[in-house]
C-alpha cells in the first residue's frame, strides 16, 4: 500500500519577475520500507518535490495524500503537528540543536510528543548505538565529525518512528568514508525499522544505494526506475 | 523541561553578548536600587527623627487648645490619663507636657519661641531629644536646678548665648498676665530640622506650671509612644473612644506630610524603576532580535521537524526571562552588599549640610531597602522580560521553516 501519494503537483514560484515552474506536475507514489532516491540537476525540483511531501511547502495545485490524507489542505500550524508524529528530517547541514548532547537531540522529537521516559531513554540509546554512537551520547555537536553529527542527525529523525523519512542531500556535506557509513546505517534501519526512507541527492553513491532512483528535470519525472534486487 | 534547559544553554551560546547585556541589568538595577535605598533611608530618617523629637506617636490635647494655643484650654486630670493610657496594649511610653508661646530675649535679641514643660523622666521615655545634646554641650535636666532650660545650638547662636548663660522667657499666664522668669541653660541640643531647633526651648514642668499659675493635673498636650508606629491610627481611635472630650491625632493626622513621604518615596521608587526596566527592556529586544536572526536556521529547522509556534514562541520568552533575571540576580546581590556597606557607615554628604538641615534632612544618610523590595522588582524584570520577549518571539514565529534553513 502506499504511503505517500503525489497527485499531479505542482509548485510556481511567482514572486520573481518571471514565474518559476518548479514542480510541474509530478505523479509519484511511495510504498512503506522504500529507500528511494530523487536525483537530477540543480534547479531541477528536488528540494521543492521533498518540501511539498514533507508539507514544508503548499503546493500550487495538485496535492499530497499521507496514508490517504491530503496533507496539501491543512493549515500551517496543523502541518506542525502534522511533521512531528509523521515525518523524520535529515537535512544537508545536520541541524542538531547545538547547545543539546547527542542523547538529548535524539531525545527532543519524542519530548515533543510526550514519550514516556523509561521508553524514550531506551529507544534513545538503541538507536545511538545502531548507528554507532553509543559512546558518544553525552557528546554535544561540536564535539563530532560531520559524519558522526549526520548519524545524530539519522537517529533523531528515526527515534520516534516517523512514518517516513525525508534527506535532502544528507551526504552532501560529508567525504567518501562518512558518507558510506552514513548509508550502511540508513540502510540497515530501512530494513530493521521499515520505514520508507526518501532522499533527493547529487551523491552517485547514495543512487548506487537506493532500491529505486526517480529523475527529474525542469520540474517533471523523466524517470523511475526500481532496481532488481 | 527540555525548553528550560534550551533556553538555559542558549544564554551562555554568545558569552560576551550574554555577559553585555547582564552587565547593562545588573548596572541598572544597582543604580536603581542603590537611588531608591538612599532617597527610602533618608525618608525613613526624617520619619524616625520626626517621631522622636517633634511628634511621638499620638498626641492627645484639649479640642481648643489645638485652635489657637491658649494656654487655659488644658487637660484635666493629667496624671490619671497618662495612668490608664499607659496600660492600653502596644503603649510603650507616654508622658504630658505644657505648652506655650514666648518672647525669649537676651541681651543682644528677642525671639519669638514654643516653650514646653517637660517631665524629664517620662520624656525620656517618649522622645529622644536628650540623645542630641553632646557632652560638651551639657546635658538634659540631670541635675534637679530650678529654672534650667534647654535650647538648639541654633537658636543659642541666633541669641549669642552659651551655657550658663541666662534667657528671659515672658509669656501671658494662665490668669491673662504678662509674666516672665529668667532661666539658665544647661544644655544645648541640636537636631536635623533648624528650623524647629530655631523656634523650640524646652523647660521642666515644674518650673513653668509654677509661673503660669496652672494647677496641678492640669497639661495642655499628652504624647504617647507606640511599640509599632503602624497602629498609631488604631490606638488613636480607641483613645478617642475612651475620651471623646480630647482631641486625639496620630503622627499622620499631626504632620500629614510625612506619610506624604512615604507614599511620595514608594511612588518615586516604582517610576524610577519602571524607566530603567523599560530602557533595560529595549536593550534586550534589541538583543533577542539578534538572537533571532543569527538563529534562523535552527529556528526555521525547529518548525520544520514538528515544534510547533506555542513551544517556539516559549522558549524564546523563556530564554529573555532567564538573561534577564541573570541581570537582576547579579545586581541585586551587589546592590545589596553596597546598601548593607553604606547602611552602616553612612553616606556623608556635610556640604550640603545646611540645606538638607534646613528642611529637615540629617547630612549623614543611611540607605536601606526592605526585603520585599527586592522581591518586588524581581517580579518586575520577569515582566520585563516576557513583555521584551514578545516582538522577538513574534518575528521568530513568522519565519518561513523551508526558506530558514536554507540560510547560511
Amino acid at each position: 500500500m502506499s504511503v505517500i501519494q503525489v497527485k499531479n503537483l505542482t509548485k510556481i514560484y511567482s514572486e520573481t519577475e518571471v514565474p518559476v515552474h518548479a514542480v510541474n506536475g509530478i505523479d509519484i507514489s511511495f510504498d512503506k520500507g522504500e529507500f528511494a532516491a530523487i536525483v537530477g540537476p540543480s534547479g531541477s525540483g528536488k528540494t521543492t518535490l521533498l518540501n511539498m511531501i514533507g508539507g514544508l511547502e503548499h503546493p500550487t495545485s495538485g496535492s499530497v495524500l499521507v496514508n490517504g490524507k491530503d496533507i496539501s489542505e491543512l493549515s500551517s500550524s496543523k502541518l506542525i503537528d502534522f511533521r512531528l508524529y509523521n515525518i523524520g528530517f535529515v537535512f544537508q547541514a545536520y541541524n542538531l540543536i547545538p547547545v543539546l548532547t547527542a542523547k538529548e537531540n535524539v531525545e527532543f522529537i519524542m519530548q515533543l510528543q510526550n514519550w514516556d521516559k523509561t521508553k524514550m531513554d531506551k529507544r534513545t540509546i538503541g538507536i545511538l548505538e545502531s548507528v554507532g554512537l553509543g559512546d558518544r551520547i553525552n557528546s554535544k555537536p561540536n564535539q563530532l565529525s560531520g559524519g558522526q553529527q549526520q548519524r545524530v542527525a539519522v537517529a533523531r529523525a528515526l527515534a520516534s518512528k516517523p512514518q517516513f523519512i525525508l534527506a535532502d542531500e544528507p551526504t552532501a556535506n560529508l567525504d567518501s568514508k562518512s558518507t558510506n557509513q552514513l548509508l550502511e546505517i540508513m540502510e540497515k534501519l530501512n530494513k530493521e525499522e521499515n520505514i520508507t526512507f526518501i532522499f533527493s541527492t547529487h551523491d552517485q553513491r547514495v543512487v548506487d544505494k537506493a532500491r529505486r532512483v526517480i529523475t527529474i528535470d525542469d520540474g517533471k519525472v523523466v524517470s523511475d526506475i526500481v532496481k532488481k534486487v | 523541561m527540555m525548553l528550560l534547559k534550551i533556553a538555559w544553554r542558549n544564554i551562555w551560546r554568545s558569552k560576551t553578548r550574554s555577559a553585555v547585556v547582564i552587565f547593562a541589568i545588573a548596572s541598572g538595577l544597582v543604580g536603581g536600587l542603590f537611588a531608591s535605598a538612599w532617597m527610602n533611608g533618608m525618608a525613613q530618617q526624617r520619619v524616625v527623627n520626626t517621631f522622636s523629637i517633634e511628634t511621638a506617636h499620638i498626641q492627645l490635647h484639649n479640642p481648643k487648645f489645638a485652635e489657637n494655643f491658649d494656654v487655659k484650654k488644658t487637660i484635666l486630670s493629667t496624671e490619671e490619663k497618662l495612668k490608664e493610657i499607659s496600660k492600653i496594649e502596644g503603649v510603650k511610653a507616654v508622658t504630658s507636657r505644657l505648652i506655650i508661646s514666648a518672647m525669649a530675649a537676651t541681651a543682644n535679641k528677642n525671639m519669638g519661641v514654643t516653650v514646653v514643660g517637660i517631665h524629664p523622666k517620662t520624656e525620656k521615655e517618649v522622645f529622644g531629644l536628650y540623645k542630641k545634646i553632646d557632652t560638651a554641650n551639657g546635658n538634659f535636666f540631670i541635675s534637679k536646678k530650678k529654672n534650667a532650660i534647654v535650647i538648639s545650638k541654633a537658636l543659642a547662636k541666633e541669641l549669642k548665648v552659651r551655657l550658663k548663660s541666662k534667657i528671659i522667657l515672658t509669656f501671658q499666664d494662665y490668669n491673662g498676665e504678662i509674666t516672665g522668669a529668667a532661666f539658665k541653660v544647661i544644655g544645648i541640643f541640636k537636631t536635623d530640622n533648624s528650623p524647629w531647633d530655631k523656634s523650640h526651648v524646652f523647660v521642666k514642668d515644674i518650673d513653668l506650671r509654677k509661673v503660669l499659675e496652672i494647677t496641678k493635673g492640669q497639661s495642655h498636650e499628652i504624647d504617647i509612644l507606640l511599640n509599632d508606629y503602624t497602629q498609631a491610627s488604631l490606638i488613636s481611635s480607641d483613645i478617642k473612644n475612651i475620651y471623646p472630650e480630647l482631641l486625639s491625632e496620630d503622627w499622620s493626622e499631626i504632620q500629614p506630610y510625612l506619610s506624604f513621604i512615604t507614599e511620595y518615596m514608594d511612588i518615586m521608587m516604582g517610576v524610577f524603576m519602571l524607566i530603567i526596566l523599560g530602557a533595560l527592556g529595549f536593550g534586550i529586544v534589541n538583543t533577542m532580535l539578534m538572537v533571532i536572526l543569527e538563529r534562523t536556521k535552527e529556528l526555521g529547522m525547529l518548525m520544520a521537524i514538528g515544534m510547533n509556534k506555542k513551544r517556539i514562541f516559549l522558549m524564546i520568552m523563556l530564554e529573555t526571562i532567564l538573561l534577564a533575571l541573570v541581570g537582576a540576580f547579579v545586581g541585586e546581590i551587589i546592590s545589596m552588599f553596597l546598601i548593607k556597606y553604606f547602611g552602616r557607615v553612612g553616606i556623608n554628604i556635610s556640604s550640603l549640610a545646611e540645606g538638607m538641615e534646613s528642611v529637615g534632612y540629617s547630612a549623614i544618610s543611611y540607605p536601606v531597602l526592605e526585603p520585599y523590595r527586592y522581591i518586588q522588582i524581581t517580579i518586575l524584570v520577569i515582566l520585563t522580560g516576557i513583555i521584551a520577549s514578545i516582538y522577538p518571539a513574534i518575528k521568530a514565529l513568522k519565519l518561513n521553516p523551508s526558506e530558514s534553513i536554507r540560510t547560511l
